[in-house]
């Protein structure tokens, strides 16, 4: 991993990390395709700067729920409010930026183009953003030629260039190997703690939610099943004891979901 | 000195002819074209050949530098090439946008894609008549002719590309705050683009058929023309000059057209 020098020096002062995230309050979220409820009255409010990792099987609801969020699907009934991060807000509505599970790379466009998409003056700023996800030096490179983590690390830089206050996270590394995906979950906490924006992460990683999250929300027929805080010390080792016990409760809780559908 | 003697020779040999490979790989294709064309030139001499049905290559040859020397060849190449690019031009420029039209908005779509399609599937050709009732026997006529011709494979192949274009890309660009015409430029013309294309390309093909009709029915300059005119005196190797003419305005186009995808699509591997 190739992580920014400066980047890093920030993540060690876990305790300087000024909050600058969205607030998000759900009420009554309602989705529904054809006769199907999708998500059942979702009620759900999560802090400025808190990391949420959504789980949940296949077709449960959660990257619908992640979507609705970001404004990608209209929802039936309820409301999605996104508030700005307190006093330094100026009132601007607060940015939302999504990560899909494929990176969406326009293939036509060079890796720093596609990081300043939509900006009219980005360049430099995108530059920065490129090299804190150690991609500068393939920045005039097209995305064909690079590997899957490296294109969701692109992906990654082009969501923060935009400096989210709300990053959406919808299985951004389910693709990936499995040595690439803990690089990956590494350079995401990084960034989160440096800037500290207010994150949701949809994943069917188990370890991958206890890794990243401050909570972890389980997903089960539309409805929230389970709500745990995680108070693990960051960064999480993957081998001790406290953090295997956590793994195998949610784990052993999102399979008897399925013993029970 | 013998071993060293012998070793250079057999160390220069491999490099002697990975060189003479390299210099012949890109002629290797027209291998071919030359050994047919020194067969005829061989069947002409020993008679097998009649100079009525086939003049041997040399005569062709000959023919080729007179009408080039006399300038006449030059007239009748300008005139058939702004036939066949301001064909082309119309052609493709209304395909493109009644493609885009199309493809952008179903709305669009609905009330014209279903007519497109029925025009379609009548002929270029099959229209000769009723154009030269139209438009009687002048420029007009072959205008019409070569850019009815050329519209449809562009408009075809540029409403499936903008109806292809990733999804997914689109919903991204979205979210990141495209609309409109931004959206199109940095999207949807892009994504559009390798099948526009192959409709371009196609196209380029196409032009030339038409435009040999077209100027056989009637012209007072043109290729087309030079070899009717040659038909009637039975100058069969002004024929065959016509024809070589027609053969290689169609590679030089195809080349142009390959050119025009190196650039707009070498983001793409497969076009690199």
């Amino acid at each position: 991993m190739h992580i920014n020098q400066t980047e890093d020096n920030r993540v060690s002062e876990t305790h300087a990390r000024a909050v600058r995230g969205a607030h998000l309050n759900l009420r009554g979220l309602t989705k529904r395709y054809g006769g199907r409820t999708v998500l059942d009255a979702v009620n759900l409010k999560i802090e400025p700067g808190e990391f949420v990792a959504v789980v949940g099987r296949s077709g449960c609801g959660k990257s619908t729920l992640l979507r609705a969020i970001a404004g990608l699907e209209r929802p039936d009934a309820g409301s999605v409010n996104i508030g700005g991060a307190g006093a330094g807000a100026g009132g601007g509505a607060p940015e939302v930026r999504m990560m899909f599970q494929d990176a969406r790379l326009l293939p036509w466009k060079t890796v720093l183009q596609n990081v300043a998409l939509g900006l009219a003056d980005g360049l430099e700023r995108s530059r920065a953003a490129l090299a804190s996800v150690g991609l500068l030096d393939r920045a005039d490179d097209w995305p064909a030629a690079l590997s899957g983590g490296q294109r969701q690390r692109v992906a990654l830089a082009r969501a923060l260039v935009h400096e989210p206050q709300l990053l959406l996270l919808d299985e951004p590394l389910g693709a990936l190997d499995a040595l690439t995906r803990i690089e990956m979950q590494g350079l995401i906490e990084s960034l989160w703690t440096a800037r500290g924006f207010t994150a949701v992460l949809v994943t069917h990683d188990v370890q991958e939610a206890v890794v990243l999250a401050d909570r972890i929300l389980l997903v089960e027929q539309g409805r929230l099943a389970l709500d745990l805080d995680v108070s693990l010390a960051r960064p999480r080792a993957r081998g001790e004891a406290a953090f295997a016990a956590l793994e195998g409760k949610v784990l052993a809780r999102v399979l008897d979901t399925r013993q029970t559908s | 000195m013998r071993p060293a003697a012998q070793t250079l020779p057999a160390a220069a040999r491999p490099a002697a002819t990975a060189s003479i490979k390299r210099l012949l790989a890109p002629l290797a294709p027209w291998a071919l074209p030359v050994f047919l064309i020194a067969l005829w030139q061989a069947a002409s001499r020993a008679g097998v050949l009649s100079n009525r049905i086939l003049p041997e290559p040399l005569a062709v040859a000959r023919a080729f530098y007179d009408l080039a020397a006399s300038g006449e060849l030059w007239t009748h190449l300008r005139v058939s090439l702004w036939r066949a690019a301001a064909g082309f031009g119309l052609g493709t420029a209304l395909g493109l946008a009644l493609g885009l039209l199309n493809g952008g908005s179903r709305r669009a779509a609905i009330l014209l894609d279903t007519t497109v399609q029925m025009v379609r599937n009548i002929p270029a050709l099959a229209l000769i008549p009723l154009v030269i009732l139209w438009f009687g026997i002048d420029e007009a006529a072959k205008l019409f002719l070569l850019s009815v011709g050329v519209f449809f494979p562009v408009y075809l192949n540029t409403f499936h590309g903008i109806r292809s274009v990733d999804a997914g890309l689109v919903e991204m660009a979205r979210s990141y705050g495209l609309s409109g015409w931004a959206l199109y430029r940095d999207v949807i013309l892009p994504g559009a683009l390798p099948s526009i294309l192959v409709g371009v390309r196609f196209s380029l093909g196409l032009v030339w058929v038409l435009l040999i009709v077209a100027e056989t029915i009637s012209a007072q300059a043109g290729i087309g023309y030079m070899t009717m005119n040659a038909r009637e005196f039975l100058q069969t190797d002004v024929v065959l000059v016509g024809v070589l003419l027609y053969a290689l305005l169609g590679k030089a186009a195809d080349l142009a057209a390959r050119g025009l995808e190196r650039r707009f699509l070498r983001w793409n591997p497969a076009y690199r």
